[in-house]
């Protein structure tokens, strides 16, 4: 058997995965199965962290909790990489770890078709896979840990109208409607809104702002030039409703509405809601830090679910000195 | 009929500036149709409207001058999120007074433009393929500046906490505007911009030779133009324009964002060709780019008014560019 060692990119710890690399090299020359990590603090275990990539703030978030999580694992060691939003260096990433001999691979796939297969290649050699955020097709993984969009969509939408008491004019900046997440963070919206009982309730404006706060500052200039009242602004992420903020701000009507987002970055959403900018989001958590939780799990040998789902958490002025508040049912 | 007045008019109708002036038109009557209730006919809509493409029409000023040389200057998008990105940095966790900050970031832009300039010039390097470089490497600084986090003013101290700080005036300063609320700061930027790219081109030696360069570089080489020192000129020019609109834009989001203007580049272009200016260098002037600046503002918000479609604004944008450009060559092909 070859063990061909690839350069690791431009991650930090490229030292450490040429040692991880070399290490696997001898026992793989020796004829064995790839030496696994004792799992203490002089032979760490080795996770291999794949993300999908770190152009966007909340995978940064993402890799921040899985990074503050392991750090309180003195027997865990985490390499990351980033495959910069490119599928197939996302799986060239993958089978690296698998030839480095990792002890655990955690996946934010960027898509399923193209990593499903490199997955349960991984998964089939023996290592377990945690699948974060994006699932990949089939069950040939370890166990999937993402957020429900649906479902914060139906928390924000049930919400507004319990906010607004069931009477209101809504605008709504939409994500890409193209991504599933801004098809589920529309749709869970209606179902919480529930229009069909609250004729009191009305979407007068819809924009599509694709994530992006210069376009939703665009959009919403649209909506306040043709809707001489609004009573709230729905924006599927954070600084798309503090691009609707910035443009009513400008047109002196903040004060009129009110401005929920989704997201719930500490340091996006959560520092809007705490400056009184937005006046509530609801958390899309990262899943960094359950997916070390269930990896110090399964690597201890024990059996965990194969799927979870994560809750959300409200921001609002009342409860973001505390952390917000958690929503379950 | 064929009186002097009768044919002087013809003759200005089959001018750039003409043409480019009847598709605005045009499109100003497509507003009004579909005028979304009436909206159309406020100017809080205009006024918007000149906010929104502002730093589009900044980029496209320096767009203008690199085109006109026969070049091309992918490299805008990034040079401006460096710039937004360098701004909110220099201001808000380095604590920098704008007076500062401000020509730091020019600074930058103008030597990035320079390094462009001279790769194109003196290395010989085709211009697509060394600011497509650019592009690539300056969205990577900006991404090493920033951390690859929004730098807000949400500020991590010496101590490791991290707490609010006041947003530097600044920000508010260009993201607001004057004459009654009626004009946005960012605006005069832009048309500040058109004017210096103007007296450049019309009025100043610098813009005589950028026309010969990009109309015949061999021949104006052998009448004496410094052909080398243009070209980098117009680049450098290019690199200005982009961290003057980079600073425009980090004020109107109030933060520096280093994924800011992806794609910013071929709106800019499309401005610049919409106004009648060739791809193939030497014809063209900055006044049609205002004027194509302003059509595909006007497009863009009508489609936005009326809540068109992602989808149907996309198709209608190509659409109306290709229409744009065909009306614009007109008689003379």
């Amino acid at each position: 058997m070859r063990v061909i060692l690839r350069r690791s990119g431009s991650r930090p710890g490229g030292m450490a995965l040429v040692a991880a690399g070399a290490v696997v090299l001898v026992t793989a020359c020796a004829g064995g199965a790839p030496k696994k990590h004792a799992g203490t603090a002089e032979d760490p275990w080795v996770i291999g962290m794949s993300q999908c990539n770190l152009g966007e703030p909340w995978r940064v978030q993402m890799d921040a909790d899985v990074r503050a999580a392991a750090e309180k694992h003195s027997n865990l060691k985490v390499i990351f990489k980033d495959a910069q939003n490119s599928s197939l260096t996302q799986r060239a990433q993958v089978e690296e770890f698998v030839d480095q001999g990792v002890d655990l691979l955690i996946i934010s796939p960027k898509e399923a078709a193209p990593l499903t297969q490199p997955v349960a290649a991984a998964y089939q050699k023996g290592i377990p896979v945690i699948v974060l955020d994006r699932e990949v097709q089939g069950d040939q993984y370890t166990q999937f840990i993402g957020a429900d969009n649906v479902r914060i969509g139906r928390e924000a939408g049930r919400w507004i109208r319990e906010t607004l008491g069931g009477q209101g004019k809504i605008v709504e900046l939409e994500g890409l409607m193209t991504s599933t997440p801004g098809q589920d963070r529309h749709q869970g919206f209606l179902e919480g809104l529930d229009l069909e009982h609250n004729p009191g309730l009305q979407i007068v404006f819809t924009g599509e702002m694709k994530w992006l706060e210069p376009d939703a500052r665009t959009e919403m200039e649209s909506a306040l030039a043709t809707n001489d009242h609004i009573d709230l602004v729905y924006a599927h992420n954070d600084p798309g409703a503090h691009g609707a903020w910035l443009a009513a701000k400008a047109a002196g009507r903040e004060g009129e509405m009110k401005f929920v987002g989704i997201d719930g970055l500490p340091q996006e959403g959560q520092q809007y809601v705490a400056q009184g900018i937005l006046d509530a989001t609801f958390l899309y958590p990262t899943g960094g830090d359950v997916a070390i939780d269930e990896a110090l799990k399964i690597l201890g040998g024990q059996q965990v679910e194969k799927k979870i789902v994560l809750g959300t958490r409200i921001f609002t002025k009342d409860n973001i000195q505390q952390g917000g508040q958690p929503i379950t049912n | 009929m064929n009186g002097p007045t009768d044919s002087r008019l013809r003759g200005w109708l089959a001018t750039p500036v003409a043409r480019a002036l009847l598709a605005l038109a045009l499109m100003l009557v497509i507003g009004c149709v579909f005028n979304a209730d009436g909206a159309f006919f406020r100017w809080s809509v205009h006024r918007d409207m000149l906010r929104q493409v502002s730093v589009f029409g900044i980029l496209a000023c320096g767009m203008t001058v690199v085109i006109l040389t026969a070049g091309i200057d992918l490299s805008v998008s990034s040079v401006l999120a460096l710039s937004a990105v360098g701004f909110a940095w220099l201001t808000l966790p380095m604590g920098w007074p704008a007076v500062w900050a401000i020509p730091a970031v020019l600074v930058i832009g103008t030597a990035l433009g320079s390094v462009s300039g001279m790769l194109v010039a003196r290395m010989r390097i085709q211009p697509f393929i060394v600011t497509l470089a650019m592009m690539v490497f300056a969205r990577g600084l900006a991404k090493v500046v920033s951390g690859g986090q929004k730098i807000t003013n949400y500020v991590t101290g010496a101590d490791g906490v991290a707490h609010l700080v006041p947003m530097p005036r600044i920000f508010g300063l260009i993201d607001s505007r004057v004459v009654g609320g009626n004009v946005s700061i960012v605006t005069l930027v832009f048309l500040a911009c058109v004017l210096a790219t103007w007296i450049i081109l019309a009025r100043l030696r610098l813009g005589r030779h950028i026309y010969a360069v990009g109309g015949n570089e061999e021949a104006a080489r052998l009448s004496g133009v410094p052909v080398a020192r243009t070209l980098i000129v117009a680049y450098a020019l290019s690199g200005l324009m982009a961290a003057v609109a980079g600073i425009c834009q980090a004020a109107q989001e109030m933060q520096g964002d280093p994924e800011t203007g992806m794609g910013y580049e071929l709106d800019a272009i499309a401005m610049v060709v919409i106004g009648g200016t060739s791809l193939m260098g030497g014809k063209g002037s900055v006044t049609t780019t205002l004027i194509g600046v302003l059509t595909i503002g006007y497009l863009q918000k009508i489609l936005s008014l009326n809540a068109a479609p992602e989808a149907t604004r996309l198709m209608l944008t190509g659409a109306i560019i290709i229409c744009a450009v065909l009306f614009q060559r007109g008689r003379d092909r």
